[in-house]
């Protein structure tokens, strides 16, 4: 055992303070327990260096490493999947850390705190959070740097800058490569984030559920129109069309509810410009895709199904982008197969009866299904219904009857489910579409910032040879909801993010708040569409408009040279040394001013010290004298200093002497 | 296997042969781009294999910011290699001086390392092959010294081969080393070995003839002081006139000092013949008595002191040895 080898106190302290910051964004996916471990650890390897206790023995290290495995079993159910692995890389990161005795376990507990630092990117890569694994990189190397520096028994922040100093160094021979680096497809499959809860609208949606997300202020998905942005009434984000009733709950179909031969969508007919946008969507652990209707992607990897939205056929676990062409007035279905038009038109026929009777009963006034819609949408706006986002429970039995003829009140999910159900009763083919509605302008990069409290649901009715048609309830019931969004529609009832009081978004009416939330989700756009999103087309594409042409040795002369152009002047910095004041330069200052002097009269003698010098001149330069002391004092305290202690201060002083001798100006005589 | 280690053995020597006329021996050395070689450590191949599976995951989880950190952590691995050298270069390894020893005893040779600028420089790793090791900062002083203990094996000069200075900071992933032949040499005297009596006495001179001796009563004569005289042994009467400094010499007679001789030990090999010698001096120089040394073509006239000693030691030690060599 070389004692040099061995772990400092400074660097012990920097390695349990980067052991905190690793394990806290982490801490909300791992069992509490973990972080128990963690600290336990912690203060074991504190009394260890104390002299109070001993490193852990071989079985009590075994036994931890048994019952840390045992107890990631038992708290996920599984070792496989990613959160399981985090768990057991942060409990082996806290065991190591209790043997931690020598250099070479050192690095085995840095490499790793630097692979744990790549995990926290898994789940997100947000400015926040990068500007954080930063810090975190930047104290992991601190640590490293400082079990390399002997003999430093005090803890000292010396270390950091230095870290801080290499970290900076090697930023732009990074950003190089991480443009240049060929980006290529996943090599195997790798585990997924099973245990991340799912976010957004869901595939299947009870009353309550969309309301649920309408307290939230968090970001669904940003658009960014090429041209103008439509109004914000036709912004109809439609995401998942649910045909099925079961169970007083409306849900999509699934693969296997589709006959082979009507899995595809039918191809629809397009005239006219498409509106071209792209979004960027937020991870949502789901297939759907966001889109306005009808809408088609050039995106590898989007898919269209059967009734005209698109998914993926991978889980959204990381932001999405994907690009849309949206024709707004194409006809989707003129005619509807049999099989469709028996599924949009089943109905359980026990429940709702009083809304079923109504239902028949204004069908047989109306004269064909338009009128009826009307009629229906009229019901709504003449009765007094009103929005809201914490409507009264409903029974479980029969609750469209209660909430048609009872309670009255209800968010857009009460009215889209009510409202087909009234279409399916009348014989018109009819179903719910989930999505959001709306979105806000970001003046700052015109960009449409589309919210959860922005999720929607509306109705789809079928109309001879107008194919599918959008009918919105909701803006039967509250107008502002569409024209003007959420906030608006709830203005009366105040409910409008209740539940969130620090959410930046209450505080839209104080400008400078709002400016500044704007910023930062423009900075945010930007960083997600260049950084999180780039990926191989985008790679091919920036590279091909820089480079003119994708060739290899392009690259890798570009890699060269750019590496070049940032070494060589860290190199000549560093091998320079620090911002030593040159011998020369003290010299050429005090030449400077004994030029000065002798223009003045007083020519100094060969072999006369600076001291003599300075006396003689002051007895003949009476009106500079102090001036003549003050610049020797300083030229000696210079020129006769030791190597070490010139350092501190040097320059100043140096600085200082300059000014003084540029500024003296001996009387003549 | 053999064959294999020959080539080996080949190669080491090869290098030893480039790495000598690279670097040649000097009392001092200042190390430039020359004489300094980088290379990844064996942590550096590990942080590597780290990067690659860092690299993989970035790779399977199509993660731009994993991407990014790996490509930080492989760039930081680049910018090391300047800050790696930059701790090495612009230092100068004197040599200081060199402890004399006898075969198997451990010499202590000092070496002074010294920045050239006002750069600081960490944990600097300094060894000969077989010696112990020493490891130095160069922080808030512009020079430190350092002993590093090296067994010595032959009569002679010994010179424990090329220096060694190493380091890995700031982070480990790199080793920057040198290996410095400084002109520094220990001294190293033949091993004493006893024998029962001393045989023959040589004594070439007349019994009667006075050989000035320390520590014998009959005065014999003054001469001028020298450094190490015994105060009582001053003449002060002297002194007292203005004579200056003299010591009062006292005569012994000539079968009382004692004559060490190479022709003492007939049928003995050089270094048997050195080595009873050497014992023979320690034994006098124990005892304080006179002894003069002879050996073919030096003679040392008759004496008693450190000094004297040394002088002995010395002509034991380095005779038949031609200039400074190191063993090989």
């Amino acid at each position: 055992m070389k004692p040099d080898q061995q772990i400092s106190r400074n660097a012990l302290v920097w390695i349990i303070i980067s052991m905190f910051t690793l394990v806290a964004p982490h801490a909300g996916r791992i069992p509490v327990w973990v972080l128990a471990v963690y600290i336990f650890a912690a203060i074991w390897r504190i009394m260890v260096f104390q002299g109070r206790w001993s490193f852990p023995g071989r079985w009590v290290k075994a036994g931890l490493i048994v019952s840390g495995f045992a107890g990631i079993y038992f708290s996920y159910g599984s070792l496989l999947g990613l959160e399981p692995t985090i768990a057991l890389l942060l409990t082996a990161f806290a065991l190591k850390l209790m043997e931690l005795n020598q250099r070479k376990d050192g690095y085995v507990l840095l490499f790793l705190a630097y692979f744990i630092c790549i995990t926290e990117f898994l789940f997100s890569q947000e400015l926040p959070v990068v500007v954080y694994s930063m810090l975190n990189v930047t104290l992991v190397t601190t640590a490293l740097i400082a079990m390399h520096r002997p003999g430093e028994h005090q803890f000292n922040r010396k270390s950091i800058r230095l870290a801080a100093v290499m970290l900076l160094q090697a930023l732009p021979l990074m950003v190089v490569l991480f443009f240049l680096f060929p980006r290529i497809g996943p090599l195997w499959s790798v585990p997924l984030k099973s245990h991340t809860a799912k976010t957004g609208v869901s595939d299947f949606m009870k009353p309550g559920d969309i309301s649920r997300l309408g307290k939230s202020d968090e970001v669904a998905f940003r658009v960014q129109f090429e041209g103008e942005i439509p109004p914000q009434s036709e912004l109809y984000w439609r995401g998942l069309v649910m045909s099925k009733l079961e169970d007083g709950a409306w849900r999509s179909l699934r693969y296997y509810d589709l006959p082979p031969d009507q899995r595809r969508p039918r191809p629809v007919q397009t005239d006219g410009d498409p509106l071209l946008y792209q979004v960027i969507l937020e991870p949502t652990q789901q297939h759907w895709l966001y889109s306005l209707r009808y809408a088609s992607s050039p995106s590898p990897g989007v898919l269209a199904s059967a009734d005209y939205v698109l998914f993926s056929p991978a889980e959204l676990e990381d932001e999405r982008l994907y690009k849309v062409q949206t024709w707004p007035g194409a006809i989707l279905e003129p005619t509807l197969s049999d099989w469709r038009r028996e599924l949009e038109l089943s109905l359980p026929s026990t429940e709702n009866p009083r809304t079923l009777a109504l239902a028949r009963q204004l069908r047989a006034e109306a004269e064909d299904p338009q009128a009826y819609v009307d009629m229906v949408l009229a019901r709504f706006t003449r009765e007094p219904f009103t929005y809201s986002l914490n409507p009264r429970l409903l029974p479980a039995e029969n609750a469209t009857d209660a909430f048609m003829f009872e309670t009255l009140t209800g968010f857009c999910e009460h009215y889209a489910a009510a409202f087909v159900l009234m279409m399916r009763a009348a014989g018109v083919p009819a179903r719910v579409v989930a999505g959001y509605q709306g979105g806000e302008v970001n003046p700052v990069n015109r960009t449409v910032l589309v919210h959860q409290f922005d999720a929607h649901a509306w109705a789809e009715v079928w109309l001879e040879g107008r194919g599918w048609v959008r009918v919105d309830p909701t803006a039967a019931v509250s107008p502002e909801r569409i024209e003007w969004g959420l906030e608006r529609a709830l203005a009366m009832e105040g409910s409008f993010l209740r539940e969130s009081p620090l959410s930046l978004i209450r505080y839209r009416s104080v400008a400078w708040v709002n400016t500044l939330r704007l910023r930062y989700d423009a900075l945010t756009y930007r960083w997600q569409l260049w950084v999180i999103g780039f990926d191989r087309d985008q790679q091919f594409q920036l590279l091909n408009r820089v480079f003119d042409g994708i060739s290899v040795r392009k690259f890798v002369l570009a890699l060269i040279g750019t590496w070049i152009l940032v070494l060589v002047p860290i190199a000549f910095s560093l091998l320079r040394g620090r911002s030593r004041p040159a011998e020369s330069e003290i010299q050429r200052c005090y030449l400077l001013f004994c030029d000065k002097l002798a223009r003045a009269g007083v020519i100094r003698a060969p072999g006369e010290t600076p001291d003599q010098f300075s006396a003689r001149a002051v007895r003949s330069l009476r009106s500079s004298s102090g001036q003549i002391e003050r610049i020797t004092r300083l030229y000696g305290e210079l020129a006769y200093r030791g190597t070490s202690e010139r350092r501190a201060g040097a320059s100043a002083s140096l600085t200082e002497l300059r000014r003084l001798v540029r500024g003296f100006h001996p009387a003549q005589g | 296997m053999t064959a294999r280690r020959g080539f080996r053995q080949g190669l080491r020597k090869r290098f030893r042969e480039w790495v000598n006329r690279r670097i040649p021996a000097a009392r001092s050395v200042t190390l430039d781009q020359r004489r300094i070689f980088i290379f990844p450590s064996r942590t550096g191949l590990f942080f590597t294999i780290c990067l690659i599976v860092m690299l993989m995951t970035a790779i399977n989880y199509q993660n731009n910011m994993s991407y990014a950190l790996t490509f930080l952590l492989c760039t930081l691995f680049v910018v090391a290699i300047l800050h790696t050298y930059a701790n090495l270069s612009g230092l100068t390894i004197r040599a200081v001086r060199a402890t004399p020893v006898f075969p198997g005893q451990q010499s202590e040779f000092s070496i002074q390392i010294e920045r050239g600028g006002e750069r600081e420089h960490f944990a600097l790793h300094v060894q000969w092959p077989d010696s112990s090791s020493g490891m130095v900062n160069l922080v808030d002083q512009d020079a430190v010294q350092v002993q590093l203990r090296v067994t010595a094996r032959k009569r002679g000069w010994f010179s424990p081969g090329r220096l060694l200075l190493e380091s890995t900071y700031p982070l480990g992933l790199l080793r920057c080393w040198t290996w410095v032949d400084l002109d520094l040499y220990a001294m190293v005297y033949p091993r004493p070995l006893p024998t029962d009596e001393l045989p023959g006495f040589a004594t070439d001179q007349p019994d009667g003839a006075a050989v000035p001796s320390v520590g014998s009563d009959d005065f014999y004569g003054f001469r001028e002081y020298r450094h190490g005289d015994s105060l009582r042994q001053l003449y002060w009467k002297g002194l007292a006139r203005g004579q200056g400094l003299q010591t009062k010499q006292y005569g012994a007679y000539a079968s009382r000092s004692v004559w060490l001789d190479w022709e003492m030990f007939p049928g003995a090999g050089v270094e048997q013949r050195l080595s009873y010698l050497c014992h023979w001096v320690l034994q006098f120089e124990k005892r304080n008595e006179e002894y003069g040394l002879r050996l073919p073509g030096l003679v040392i006239e008759a004496g008693v002191g450190e000094r004297h000693r040394d002088r002995v030691l010395q002509a034991l030690a380095l005779y038949g040895v031609e200039g400074r060599s190191r063993e090989t």
